[in-house]
């Protein structure tokens, strides 16, 4: 299963309907920010983090909020990777590829997890239990390969590793 | 009288399980009733030696690492308290050569003072270099600065002192400074050590630039990958603030500096300074074409010092030390000493302060100890996934600006990662085409389509698919892509790639006696 | 002096917006050309008679910079600016043509061309075939690769359909909604080459804030914004059979 897949529907019409989405909980987190100058990603930031994904709904909020149009907006939470526009699974395995991971074996160590995970760079396990994302860098570049799974790194990592990460997460999920 | 217990709180540490051995240590501790002090202190950045535990005795601090959770009983066992003998024992840490020969100017406290404790920093130089700078006159400090060569640490090497006096003769009613902390060059970490392990620092550095240049609010943009970062960052703010050494009126000179954090989002352009004040300001990050300067027109319109993490931190020394203390450091135009992180397939990767000067194999050979695989070194990228690989026969050459960039090296951040002769260095030139594709903003065509292009021409040589047709359009295509792109990452995303096709045709299923038309 | 710099003919798209500012006097391909402080070198060109090629520069708007084939050569001035974000100097030369500008400008077009759709570069009369004929490239060297010529047509709105095929992301149309219309109707979404031009949050133009001014269609150099009027019997891509 692809990660962020669209999940607003198209009317009759053409328009987009959304999903119904926390409209207090936005306006909350709108209301933190909007005095502040230049503050879009730090509330996306938050919604996010509150939310788990932005949801396409608040975009129509968060724009009469700023004073900005939609399109602005969803310009925007479009070009940032780390905004989605659905949940992610229960846990969020993210795999460095870049140059220091990769001289000390990344690709491999990707590809046995993306087996062992039964999905790709970018999707989401059957289950819904781990979303497998590609990052570039974590800064951990003395200890690679390096992976962070929930938000907690981990150097120096071997396929026997993950394996085992995973299935700790797995079980306390 | 309780033993002094130090473990690192350092991201990279905490990598390799340093939480695990600290809950282990104060759990043992408890169970034997021996009362010791843990602090969790910065790392000193030899990072094949964490989790390092480092145990104060009345001859300085002493060290055991690697130190896995399950060893800590045995530690106790083995008197590790007063320094007794284990396997992971290593004396006196700051007897170690990697560390012995090393030149911490910015890094002077890693490893060393509890990252957030004010008492700390002040007790091991802090706060001296803002001191200072608050009883001199703006103008002045802005020439010391000058005067002490530093150049900018981010990668583009730009005169700090220059940039500082543009803002200093701005007029405009507002002036900010902004720090670049989006590190998202891989092989690169000092940024994050600072940021984690010494955030005082960082935070004087801009407390010092705004005084200088007028500026009173500071923006410290650091990557979403940096979680400690952001937190760690936070709390010294907090602190700052508590001390009165950050707000309103400092300590009563009438200078008044405040700063917040603003966390990216997974876009790697956004280390690029326009795009980094496009994405401050709530918008894509997309590259403003200059001139204006940011000096000149950048947060909001305004005057606005944009400067990198290592460079602000190592303002304040120079405020402290003096200019020509700083300066007394390095060679030719490269000033002061440059913080060397050693990465990937390499024995002993960590952080590397020296002055200019010190050549690759030196650092990869003594400090680094070859390669992790104990397999011959064949391609080493200096400078970030924009900078040429240099291949084994470079190695010789310092690091230092001028030297590399007669050979189309860049210093860049100053990360270094060491791939061993399992690299295939056609994939890797796929891949730097590749990430530019990924990261591109897209606003220019050079970037947006020629990286795609890029790496598909590469695929088709690889394939054998018209090698000599595709790699002659490759280099035409690098030429358009250096010579017409918005910015650095289109304009040098080529140099991996040539260096690649100089120095490793083979992989690439060309023929070695190929000299490369457009010599990068 | 005042009435030449005034005088600005309504046939030349200058490039950049005219300014307001003192004169300021410099060479353009040997020829001396005086224009209004702040005013940009592709706006001084085109007042010399010397245009140059440009795709995402309109004197209705803002420079952008980012279509890359406006360049040109400045004494004493490294690499290759854009005419459309560099500001006019006092005595400043500049070269408009040179067989590396023509080898620069022609690498750039063979990467528009590279992601368009092929039947349609012959024959065609947009601003962009204005650029391919001045810089003579008719063709892409690059193999089949990624592109966007299947991308969907949007005929939602009566006037106007935009062919996402023939778009090369110089968001005049985006910056018309701005600065013309005031809208603000459309965005590039996503990044890099998956850059794409939709309205409000990916509606169809007629469900979004579109008023249909047409702002973005008079903007568009390369008719992948329309007007309908202009195809009897509907639009149709040269490969497909259905409008």
């Amino acid at each position: 299963m692809k990660r962020d897949s669209v999940v607003s529907r198209r009317s009759p019409g053409g328009g987009l309907i959304h999903p119904p989405h926390d409209v207090e909980q936005v306006a909350r987190i709108l209301e933190r920010w909007v005095s502040t100058p230049g503050s879009l990603l730090p509330i996306l930031h938050d919604i996010q983090a509150a939310m788990g994904h932005v949801p396409p709904g608040a975009v129509g909020q968060i724009a009469r909020a700023l004073n900005q149009s939609r399109a602005e907006v969803h310009g925007v939470i479009s070009f940032y990777h780390d905004f989605r526009r659905s949940p992610a699974g229960l846990h969020v395995l993210k795999v460095c590829q870049a140059e220091s991971c990769q001289a000390v074996g990344s690709r491999a160590l990707t590809a046995g997890i993306e087996r062992l995970l039964g999905c790709k760079l970018g999707e989401t396990t059957a289950d819904g239990a781990v979303t497998l994302e590609a990052v570039y860098c974590l800064g951990n570049c003395a200890c690679s390969p390096a992976l962070m799974l929930d938000g907690r790194l981990h150097g120096l990592v071997t396929e026997a590793k993950a394996e085992r990460l995973i299935a700790t997460a797995r079980k306390g999920a | 009288m309780s033993v002094t217990v130090c473990v690192p709180r350092d991201s990279a540490a905490l990598s390799l399980g340093a939480d695990e051995v600290a809950t282990a240590i104060a759990l043992e501790a408890a169970k034997r009733g021996v009362a010791i002090r843990l602090v969790r202190t910065s790392s000193r950045g030899m990072f094949w030696l964490e989790p390092l535990v480092e145990v104060q005795s009345a001859a300085g601090r002493v060290g055991y690492g690697p130190v896995d959770a399950s060893e800590v009983p045995a530690l106790f066992a083995a008197g590790f308290l007063q320094g007794g003998a284990h396997t992971s024992a290593l004396g006196p840490v700051e007897a170690i050569p990697w560390l012995a020969r090393q030149e911490r100017l910015t890094f002077a406290r890693a490893g060393i003072t509890d990252p957030l404790s004010i008492a700390d920093y002040e007790a091991h130089g802090g706060l001296r270099g803002l001191k200072r700078a608050l009883s001199m006159a703006p103008s002045d400090v802005v020439e010391e600065v000058f005067a002490s060569g530093l150049r900018g640490r981010g990668g583009a090497a730009f005169p700090t002192g220059i940039k500082w006096r543009t803002v200093a003769a701005a007029r405009a009613p507002r002036k900010y400074v902004a720090v670049n902390a989006d590190e998202g060059d891989s092989g690169t970490y000092s940024d994050r050590m600072i940021m984690e392990g010494d955030p005082f620092v960082l935070l004087e550095g801009m407390a010092i630039a705004g005084h200088a240049t007028g500026a009173s609010h500071g923006y410290i943009y650091v990557r979403s990958e940096y979680p400690f970062a952001v937190a760690a960052l936070n709390a010294a703010l907090a602190v700052l603030r508590e001390a009165g050494w950050y707000g309103p009126n400092i300590q009563g000179s009438g200078f008044s500096f405040d700063a917040e954090v603003r966390v990216g989002a997974g876009a790697y352009i956004c280390g690029e300074e326009t795009s980094m004040l496009e994405s401050i300001e709530g918008r894509r990050g997309v590259i403003r074409y200059k001139p204006p300067l940011p000096a000149i027109k950048g947060l909001f319109g305004m005057p606005t010092v944009v400067n990198n993490v290592v460079s602000l931190a190592s303002v304040p020394v120079i405020l402290d030390k003096g200019a020509q203390a700083y300066a007394d450091f390095g060679l030719g135009r490269s000033r002061g000493t440059l913080p060397i992180q050693l990465a990937g397939n390499v024995r002993r990767a960590g952080l590397v302060e020296k002055a200019f000067g010190v050549t690759l194999r030196e650092l990869i050979e003594d400090f680094g100890g070859g390669t992790r695989s104990g397999r011959p070194v064949r391609a080493v990228p200096v400078g970030g996934p924009l900078g040429a690989y240099f291949d084994a026969s470079l190695l010789d050459l310092p690091l230092d600006y001028e030297a590399l960039a007669e050979h189309k090296g860049m210093v860049g951040h100053g990360g270094i990662v060491v791939f061993d002769d399992t690299v295939d260095m056609a994939e890797q030139a796929r891949y730097a085409m590749e990430f530019c594709a990924i990261e591109s903003c897209g606003k220019c065509t050079p970037c947006r389509v020629g990286s795609i292009r890029g790496r598909e021409l590469i695929e088709r040589i690889v394939r054998g698919e018209n090698p000599q047709a595709n790699h002659a359009q490759l280099l035409k295509l690098c030429d358009v892509m250096e010579n017409t792109s918005l910015c650095a990452l289109g304009g040098m995303a080529p140099y991996p790639v040539i260096s690649a096709l100089r120095y490793f045709p083979g992989d690439f299923g060309l023929e070695q006696s190929k000299e490369p038309s457009c010599v990068v | 002096m005042w009435s030449e710099l005034r005088a600005l003919r309504e046939d030349v798209d200058y490039g950049t917006p005219p300014r307001d500012g003192e004169p300021v006097t410099l060479m353009v391909d040997g020829e001396p050309v005086t224009v209004a402080a702040g005013s940009s070198v592709m706006f001084a060109a085109a007042a010399a008679g010397r245009s140059v090629p440009k795709l995402c520069a309109t004197d209705m708007l803002e420079a952008f910079g980012s279509c890359r084939v406006c360049l040109v050569e400045i004494e004493g001035r490294k690499g290759f600016p854009a005419a459309c974000t560099t500001p006019v100097e006092a005595g400043m030369a500049v070269c408009t043509v040179s067989p590396r500008l023509s080898e620069l400008r022609a690498g750039v077009m063979e990467l528009y061309l590279s992601d368009f759709p092929s039947e349609d570069i012959a024959g065609g009369w947009s601003e962009l075939h204005d650029v391919i004929a001045a810089t003579g490239v008719a063709s892409s060297p690059y193999g089949p690769g990624e592109n966007h010529l299947a991308d969907p047509i949007d005929q939602s709105n009566p006037y106007f359909l935009f062919d996402p095929a023939k778009c090369i992301v110089c968001s005049r149309c985006v910056r018309a909604c701005e600065e013309v219309q005031g809208t603000f109707a459309l965005t590039i979404a996503g990044r890099g080459f998956d850059s794409k031009v939709v309205a409000s949050q990916g509606e169809s133009f007629l469900d979004s804030e579109c008023v249909s001014c047409g702002a973005c269609v008079q903007a568009c150099p390369t008719q992948s914004l329309v007007e309908k009027s202009l195809f009897e019997g509907g639009y149709r891509r040269a490969d497909s059979p259905q409008a």
